[in-house]
């Protein structure tokens, strides 16, 4: 009977650990700032943060996380169409591999926040430099992984799929492709985060619009408690659409999911 | 039969109002203003003026946007991104000399520098000269890390026997009410925003102008870039008349002004931004604006403001003629 008790709460803890560690965080959170007196300057409490959540007006909030939203998954979208057909080319060609890759990395290797503010000069007022930006914060993992991916198929599947005469687009289509799978997903849930860090780096740059403006307004005003809110409603949205990624993966291609998370 | 009547006649309807929109929508002429910062009160002027009207009985359709200190704005004018701007008249001067940038100031709007010392009551500080010792916080981009030294030397301040921190503009306000900095520098105009902060600590806020230390010069200009000047003049006229009527309209009532940046962007503080207007009134009605009339460059002025420039700069003097980067023809 001791151990099925044990087992019951060891399950139970298991459910309820992490929201338990989370509001636990948020009460030495709250009573340091309380017992400490810490200005709200400095570090605002919990419930300062949420008044100033509740102060702004819940269409201020949609509009701003609408802007955010749209130009992160504008860039994830141009990110994911451009990046898996370029790894599916590496995957393909020893030559262009060797050509762009290194290019890539120079690209990647670009601190984006320093050239940012060149690349909305260049482009322009609108969103297409924001998309540009969070493209190119997004599309490098997927790249990289969907290549690992591609080229981790096992070798007797591409002897399989040759010996039945399978040609080289088939087979990238038909093994190789779905053997990434895994590999893809992983990079698509990392790069739709990386999403939103690109569009809030335009959106320091330059906006009208957006969570990152709304932060960068916010301190402007020394109003640190609504940086802190629009920082909570960004942390929001990324999990959220790092859920969705989840799902999508969940309901498409179950079978690349670990056995647990099926 | 009926049915096609009545499609035929829909038909007719929808393309005498489509032509009636695209008429009246080229009747507008439509132009880009870039503001020297984000949305604030002492940036309320042009907001009101779209509020009320004054550009649309000018035929002027504007869109508004938000730069990233005056450099920025000189920038995205030079390079099309906009058609006007605001920004400090130094600025422009210093990227003329660099680059010969296509832009132009067309109308001052501060005939004061704005630039001032923040600091608080309890600090000790009421003069430059009682910053020896102490830490000093600035925006890491503000335009006014170039005259600084200048201004110390000016007034017999050693500029090394004072530590400059350069930081975020969000960061200033906070580090002067914890004491962290003695002073920072901020235009006068951003005094209100520090309210909020210090009265959480119980600290009084006091203000040095630098204008009051010897430091003059136009500041905060309206700016075009040379294509639109060149390009669409008489828009640039309407625009300027539009936007004087605008400022005198928020100096005549700084909380109207406030409302209509408010109806803009929802999460400013009207109270705020009304005491940041009312704060930016001295820069521009004085006794500098009333001798030399509104908007107007005087040469000797515009030349003091490039000769700061030029110091701070290490240039040549002769480097930039100062009459080069202003325009007086869109006043008229």
């Amino acid at each position: 009977m001791p151990g099925v008790r044990r087992a019951r709460l060891a399950a139970l803890l298991d459910r309820y650990a992490p929201p338990l560690a989370f509001v636990a965080l948020v009460l030495v959170w709250e009573g340091a700032t309380r017992l400490l007196k810490i200005p709200s300057f400095l570090l605002p409490a919990p419930s300062a943060i949420v008044q100033a959540l509740v102060a702004t007006p819940l269409q201020v909030w949609a509009g701003h996380a609408f802007a955010t939203l749209r130009v992160a998954l504008m860039g994830y979208a141009l990110a994911i169409v451009v990046s898996v057909p370029l790894a599916m080319a590496f995957a393909s060609s020893r030559l262009l591999s060797r050509t762009l890759y290194p290019i890539l990395v120079v690209v990647q290797s670009t601190p984006i926040v320093a050239v940012a503010p060149i690349i909305v000069v260049t482009l322009g007022a609108s969103d297409l430099p924001r998309v540009v930006i969070t493209f190119l914060i997004t599309f490098f993992p997927i790249v990289v992984s969907t290549v690992a991916g591609l080229l981790a198929t096992p070798e007797e599947l591409i002897e399989l799929s040759r010996s039945l005469r399978a040609g080289r687009a088939r087979e990238m289509l038909h093994v190789r492709l779905p053997f990434a799978l895994p590999y893809v997903f992983s990079a698509l849930k990392i790069a739709i985060t990386l999403s939103v860090i690109g569009a809030v780096v335009a959106e320091f740059v330059a906006a009208e619009q957006g969570l990152g403006f709304f932060i960068a307004f916010s301190t402007s005003y020394f109003k640190i408690p609504a940086a802190f809110a629009g920082l909570g409603v960004l942390v929001a949205i990324s999990l959220i659409l790092f859920r969705l990624v989840a799902f999508v993966q969940k309901r498409l291609a179950p079978w690349s999911l670990p056995k647990s998370e099926r | 039969m009926k049915r096609l009547v009545k499609s035929c006649a829909a038909l007719a309807v929808s393309l005498t109002l489509a032509q009636f929109t695209s008429v009246s929508a080229r009747a507008a002429e439509h132009v880009t203003f870039m503001l020297d910062w984000l949305p604030a009160g002492d940036k309320a002027a042009i907001y009101l003026g779209v509020e009320k009207g004054l550009f649309a009985a000018e035929g002027i359709d504007v869109s508004i946007r938000s730069g990233r200190g005056s450099s920025d704005v000189v920038t995205k004018l030079a390079t099309g991104v906009a058609d006007f701007g605001t920004g400090g008249l130094a600025a422009l001067l210093q990227a003329k000399a660099a680059d010969a940038v296509p832009v132009k100031a067309v109308m001052s709007l501060y005939t004061l520098q704005p630039d001032a010392i923040f600091t608080t009551t309890d600090a000790g500080i009421d003069s430059l000269k009682d910053l020896v010792g102490k830490t000093v916080a600035t925006a890491t981009f503000s335009s006014s890390n170039v005259s600084w030294p200048l201004v110390l030397k000016a007034n017999g301040v050693n500029p090394d026997s004072i530590k400059l921190l350069k930081v975020d503009p969000g960061a200033l306000a906070p580090m002067l009410a914890s004491g962290q900095v003695a002073a920072t520098i901020n235009w006068v105009t951003v005094a209100p925003a520090f309210a909020g902060p210090l009265k959480e600590v119980n600290k009084s806020f006091k203000a040095l102008a630098w204008s009051n230390y010897g430091f003059d010069g136009y500041g905060l200009s309206v700016f075009a870039s040379d294509r639109m000047l060149a390009e669409r003049p008489e828009t640039a006229r309407k625009f300027l008349k539009a936007y004087a009527r605008a400022t005198q309209m928020a100096n005549d009532d700084p909380m109207a002004a406030a409302k209509a940046l408010k109806a803009v962007v929802p999460e400013v503080d009207v109270n705020t931004a009304a005491e940041q207007w009312k704060a930016s009134i001295p820069l521009m009605v004085n006794d500098i604006a009333k001798k030399d009339g509104p908007g107007a460059f005087e040469p000797k002025l515009l030349a003091t403001t490039w000769k700061w420039v030029a110091e701070a700069q290490n240039l040549p003097i002769e480097k930039l003629d100062p009459e080069t980067a202003v325009s007086r023809d869109f006043l008229k």
